[in-house]
């Protein structure tokens, strides 16, 4: 599966929302399915697919489905989102 | 409904930090008798190279300092590792043992021996269950067990700094139980009074029984008897129990 369709995934399974509703403007707190609770699914989910541990800042930072992006590849050069 | 699962202490992992000193050692024992499989963290290489060897199989050992950050990030990057090596089972379980006790008076508590007291019995616990909910979220299933204190209970005199980091503890321990339960992540925490370990060894046998005096059932009590209350803790035996602190004091009067 590629890295975009992986995220995509782990976005409407943790949050439970609609694979076109994950576009790079989608916010946390801006839907009621991403709140706090389900933002820590979301770490979870995200850590497990892409096999990373996050550090607490960037799960701070963590804001929008196009800064999971730019965290994700941070922890690993083969993460990419084309 | 928040359904809690817990699933057999058998088919998990268990990281129990302090694991070289008395309880620590006691919860590993306890832990591996019960079938787990159980990540050892402390700081005395060669007490882990003993129960590495006791235990070939059924462990695995870190040896790092509990205030030191990245080490404990690392060390959970390492146990992460490892489950997706199928090294060793999914994190299930978390003992924070780790702790140091301060004896002294407020006058003459220093800034760095209230700092020292947070970092050990405090902070270190309070990372060290961030990084371990984390990995049990995504089994939907964990079970935290904190070791706090009497102390910090009922407040004990001329340990003010000590009951301080200990009842923080126990402050996190409550509020993390509401707020990890949708997670199915049980936090309780197991509150000994007095103990025979290294934290009370420095006692002479007058002091002992001035202690002894205040407790019902006038004797100290063990490592061994501390380590079965956290183990039930972390145990499917305790699946609808969840933000409780559990006293192993022989009911302490102070």
């Amino acid at each position: 599966m590629e890295n975009k369709e992986k995220l995509t995934k782990a976005f409407t399974e943790s949050l439970g929302i609609e694979p076109q509703l994950v576009t790079d403007e989608l916010t946390y707190n801006t839907i009621p399915q991403w709140d706090s609770t389900a933002h820590m699914v979301l770490i979870a989910e995200l850590e497990n697919v892409f096999d990373v541990m996050l550090d607490t800042d960037d799960i701070i930072d963590l804001s929008s489905v196009a800064q999971a992006k730019i965290i994700l590849q941070k922890y690993d050069d083969n993460i990419e989102f084309a | 409904m928040t359904t809690l699962s817990s699933p057999n202490l058998a088919d998990g992992s268990v990281l129990i930090t302090g694991a070289t000193g008395g309880i620590g050692e006691a919860t590993v024992t306890r832990a591996i008798t019960d079938g787990a499989f159980v990540i050892a963290c402390g700081r005395d290489a060669n007490k882990l190279e003993q129960l590495s060897s006791q235990f070939e199989g059924n462990i695995h050992t870190l040896c790092y300092d509990v205030t030191d950050e990245k080490a404990i990030s690392n060390a959970f990057r390492e146990v992460q590792k490892g489950v997706s090596a199928k090294k060793w089972p999914a994190l299930y379980g978390l003992v924070n043992g780790a702790g140091v006790m301060s004896e002294t008076v407020l006058a003459m508590t220093s800034a760095d021996a209230l700092k020292q007291q947070m970092a050990v019995n405090f902070y270190a616990p309070y990372q060290h269950m961030q990084l371990a909910s984390r990995l049990m979220s995504r089994q939907k299933a964990g079970s935290i067990v904190n070791i706090v204190s009497q102390v910090g209970e009922l407040g004990s005199s001329g340990m003010s700094a000590y009951a301080a980091s200990k009842a923080a503890l126990t402050g996190a321990t409550k509020s993390l139980a509401k707020e990890l339960a949708p997670m199915g992540i049980r936090v309780n925490a197991v509150a000994p009074g007095f103990i025979d370990t290294a934290l009370t060894a420095h006692y002479d046998e007058k002091a002992k029984q001035k202690v002894y005096e205040r407790v019902v059932l006038q004797r100290e009590g063990t490592a061994k008897e501390v380590a079965n209350a956290a183990i039930y803790l972390l145990s499917h035996h305790a699946s609808y129990t969840t933000g409780h602190v559990l006293p192993v004091d022989g009911l302490f009067c102070p």
